[in-house]
C-alpha cells in the first residue's frame, strides 16, 4: 500500500477518534472523572441520525446536526440526574457510576434498534483519486466536518466568554466562581459540547462504516489512549493524541517488524514479521502501556493557561 | 429441565460468581483497585486448568495451574499502573482483558481459537450417576467458596488487610507508616486474579465448553454489579450480591416463556436493569445493601 494511502487513512481515524477524544478530555479535566459512557454518547447520537435519516428520511446533514444536538440535551439530562447528585465523592465512584450509565445506554440502544447491523440511506461510494490516495467523497466529508468542528471548538475556547469561563472553571472551580462565573452553567455547557462532539464522531465514523451497538464498547479504548496520549485535560493534546494512534495504527500493520530483528538487513535471522489484523485492537494497548510505563502525564502534558 | 437440577444448577453458577465476586470485592472494596477487566482472570484460569487437566494432570493440579496462571497475570499488569490513579487502573484493566480475549480467539493452536475447546473432563466423574453428578460438583463449588472466603476473610483481617484499607483511602497514611504501596497494589492484584482464575476452573469443568465468548467484557461488568449491590468491603455482601443479581440473571431467561417477548429484546432489557441497579446504588446506596462493617481495633495489651 502507498505511504500516502496509509496517510489517508490514518488522517480519517485521527479526525474521527480526535472528536471523541476532545469531548472526553473535556469532562475529564472540569469533573476530574473518567467518563467510561462517553463513547456510548457517540453510538446514541450515530443512532439518533439513522433515525432522521432512515426512519424519517431526512436528509443526512440535518439528520446529523439534529442527532448531535438532541444527544447534547441528553447529555446535559444525564449529568443533571446523575453526576451532578455525585459531585465531590471521589473519582471511584463517578468512574463505577459511568461504566454502570454505559451498559444502560449501549443496551438501550439495542433494544430500540436491535443487534444487526446497520448504515445511514447514502448513495454508494466510489473511491477517487486525491493526492495519489483513494478516499471516496464521503471520507472527504468526514475529515472536512471534523476539521471544521474542531476550528469552530479552537474559536469558543479563546474567542468567546464561554471559552474563557470554561477554561478558568477546568483550572480552579472555586476562584472561578468566586469571581462571577455561573460554574452551574459552564458545567452544562461543557456537557453539551462533549456528548454533542461525541454524536458527530459516532455518526462519521457510522457513514464510513456501519452501525452496530458494540460500537461503543470497541472505540472506548482507542479514544482513552488517545486521551491520554495527548495528556488528560488537554484537547489540543486530545487532538495530537489521536492523529499519533491513527498513524501507529495503520503503519503498524504495514510496518515488517523483521527489520528490527535483522537490523535493517544487516543480518538474516527471520523472515518478514508483520502485525496480525486480527490484533490491530491491540496496537491502542500496547502504546497506552508504553505511554504509562514511560510518560503518564501523555505527550503534551497538562498545559496550564493563565 | 426438573426444578431440582435448575436450582442446582442456579446454585452452582452462583457459587462460582460468588468466588467471582469475592474476588473482585477484596480488590475493590479493600485495597481500592478499580479492576474494570476482572473476567480476563476468569478466562485464564478456565483456559490454564482445562489444558492442564486435558494435557494429562489431576484436577486439583488444574485448579492450582489455573490460580498460579491467572495471579501472574494480575501481578503482571499491575506493574505498569501500579503508581498510577484509579484511572489509569480502569482502562488498563480493560485493555488488559481484551488482549486476553483476542489472544484466546486467534490463537487456535492453542486453545481450539473461536471454535472453543469441547469435552472438558470432569473430576470424578465416573463415580456418579448423570443425575447424581450436579449435586456433587455443588458440593464441591461451595467447599472452594468456603475456602475463599475464609482465606480472603484471614487475609483481610489481618495486618495485611489493615494495610490494603488504609492504603483504599489515599497512599499517605501507609506510607508514613513505611509500607510500599506498590508492592501491596500489586500483591493484592494477584491474590484477587488467583481466586478468579479458581472461579474459571470451576466453571470450565463444570460446563465442560469453552470458548472466547464465554468471556466478554460483559461479565467483568455482572461481577461489578455484583459487588456494587452486595456492598463493598463486606465478603457476606459480595456472596448476597452474587445469589441476587444471578437468580434475576438467570431466571428472566425464562420470562419469555411467559410474556412475549422475543429473546434479543430481553437480554438487552435484563442488561439496562442491572446497569440501572448500578447506578441506583452509587446514587442513594453507595455502601451496598450489607456494606463494611466499622472495626475497631484495642491496642494490644490493654484490657
Amino acid at each position: 500500500m502507498p505511504i500516502v494511502q496509509i496517510l489517508a487513512n490514518s488522517l480519517i481515524r485521527a479526525v474521527e477518534l480526535g472528536l471523541l477524544a476532545i469531548g472526553l478530555t473535556m469532562v475529564y479535566d472540569l469533573l476530574k472523572f473518567a467518563n467510561f459512557s462517553h463513547t456510548e454518547f457517540a453510538i446514541l447520537g450515530a443512532y439518533l441520525a439513522f433515525l432522521f435519516n432512515v426512519t424519517l428520511e431526512l436528509n443526512i446533514f440535518l439528520s446529523a446536526i439534529g442527532a448531535a444536538i438532541l444527544t447534547g440535551f441528553i447529555g446535559i439530562s444525564l449529568d443533571r440526574a446523575i453526576f451532578e447528585r455525585l459531585r465531590g465523592v471521589g473519582s471511584v465512584t463517578l468512574m463505577v457510576t459511568s461504566f454502570g450509565l454505559a451498559i444502560v445506554m449501549r443496551n438501550i440502544v439495542r433494544a430500540i434498534w436491535g443487534a444487526d447491523i446497520k448504515g445511514y440511506a447514502i448513495e454508494l461510494q466510489r473511491p477517487v483519486k486525491f493526492l495519489g490516495a483513494r478516499m471516496t467523497p464521503i471520507q472527504m466529508w468526514i475529515i472536512a466536518i471534523a476539521a471544521l468542528c474542531m476550528v469552530a471548538f479552537h474559536l469558543l475556547l479563546h474567542k468567546t466568554k464561554l471559552g474563557k469561563s470554561m477554561r478558568a472553571t477546568s483550572d480552579n472551580p472555586s476562584l472561578a466562581e468566586a469571581s462571577g462565573i455561573d460554574t452551574v452553567k459552564v458545567i452544562r455547557w461543557v456537557w453539551f459540547i462533549s456528548t454533542s462532539f461525541a454524536a458527530i464522531g459516532g455518526i462519521l465514523i457510522g457513514l464510513e462504516t456501519q452501525l452496530h451497538p458494540q460500537m461503543g464498547f470497541v472505540l472506548l479504548l482507542p479514544v482513552f489512549c488517545a486521551t491520554i496520549l495527548g495528556g488528560i485535560g488537554n484537547p489540543y493534546g486530545a487532538v495530537v493524541g489521536a492523529l499519533a494512534l491513527g498513524l501507529v495504527e495503520n503503519f503498524g500493520l504495514y510496518f515488517n517488524f523483521g527489520n528490527i530483528i535483522n537490523l535493517g538487513g544487516v543480518f538474516d535471522l527471520v523472515g518478514e514479521i508483520y502485525v496480525p489484523t486480527s490484533y490491530k485492537p491491540v496496537i491502542s494497548f500496547a502504546i497506552l502501556i508504553i505511554i504509562l510505563l514511560i510518560r503518564p502525564s501523555g505527550i503534551m502534558g497538562r498545559k496550564r493557561e493563565r | 429441565m426438573g426444578v431440582l437440577s435448575f436450582l442446582i444448577y442456579l446454585s452452582i453458577m452462583t457459587g462460582i460468581y460468588a468466588i467471582l465476586s469475592l474476588s473482585l470485592n477484596f480488590q475493590y472494596g479493600f485495597a481500592g483497585l478499580v479492576n474494570f477487566g476482572h473476567v480476563a482472570f476468569f478466562c485464564i484460569g478456565a483456559y490454564a486448568s482445562t489444558l492442564l487437566v486435558m494435557g494429562g494432570v489431576p484436577f486439583l493440579a488444574g485448579v492450582l495451574g489455573a490460580m498460579i496462571f491467572a495471579g501472574i497475570f494480575g501481578f503482571l499488569i499491575s506493574i505498569p499502573t501500579a503508581g498510577l490513579k484509579e484511572d489509569y487502573w480502569a482502562i488498563v484493566t480493560i485493555a488488559a482483558a481484551e488482549i486476553v480475549r483476542l489472544f484466546f480467539l486467534n490463537e487456535a493452536w492453542l486453545a481450539e481459537g473461536a471454535f472453543g475447546i469441547r469435552g472438558i473432563p470432569q473430576p470424578l466423574r465416573a463415580l456418579f450417576s448423570t443425575s447424581t453428578y450436579p449435586a456433587f460438583y455443588l458440593g464441591m463449588v461451595l467447599v472452594f467458596l468456603g475456602i475463599t472466603y475464609f482465606a480472603l476473610r484471614l487475609l483481610t483481617r489481618s495486618p495485611f488487610g489493615r494495610v490494603l484499607k488504609a492504603m483504599r483511602e489515599g497512599d499517605d497514611l501507609p506510607r508514613a507508616f513505611g509500607k510500599n504501596v506498590l508492592r501491596f497494589r500489586m500483591k493484592s492484584m494477584a491474590i484477587g486474579a488467583a481466586f478468579a482464575g479458581l472461579a474459571g476452573s470451576l466453571f470450565a469443568h463444570y460446563i465442560t465448553f469453552i470458548c472466547p465468548w464465554n468471556f466478554m467484557p460483559i461479565e467483568t461488568f455482572i461481577i461489578w454489579a455484583m459487588v456494587v449491590v452486595g456492598g463493598q468491603g463486606n465478603h457476606l455482601g459480595a456472596i448476597a450480591g452474587a445469589a441476587m443479581i444471578q437468580v434475576f440473571y438467570v431466571s428472566t431467561r425464562f420470562a419469555k416463556d411467559y410474556i412475549p417477548i422475543e429473546a434479543e429484546l430481553l437480554a438487552s432489557l435484563r442488561m439496562v436493569i442491572i446497569g440501572l441497579l448500578v447506578v441506583l446504588f452509587m446514587i442513594f446506596r453507595r455502601k451496598g445493601l450489607l456494606g463494611e462493617k466499622k472495626r475497631s481495633y484495642r491496642l494490644s495489651g490493654e484490657g
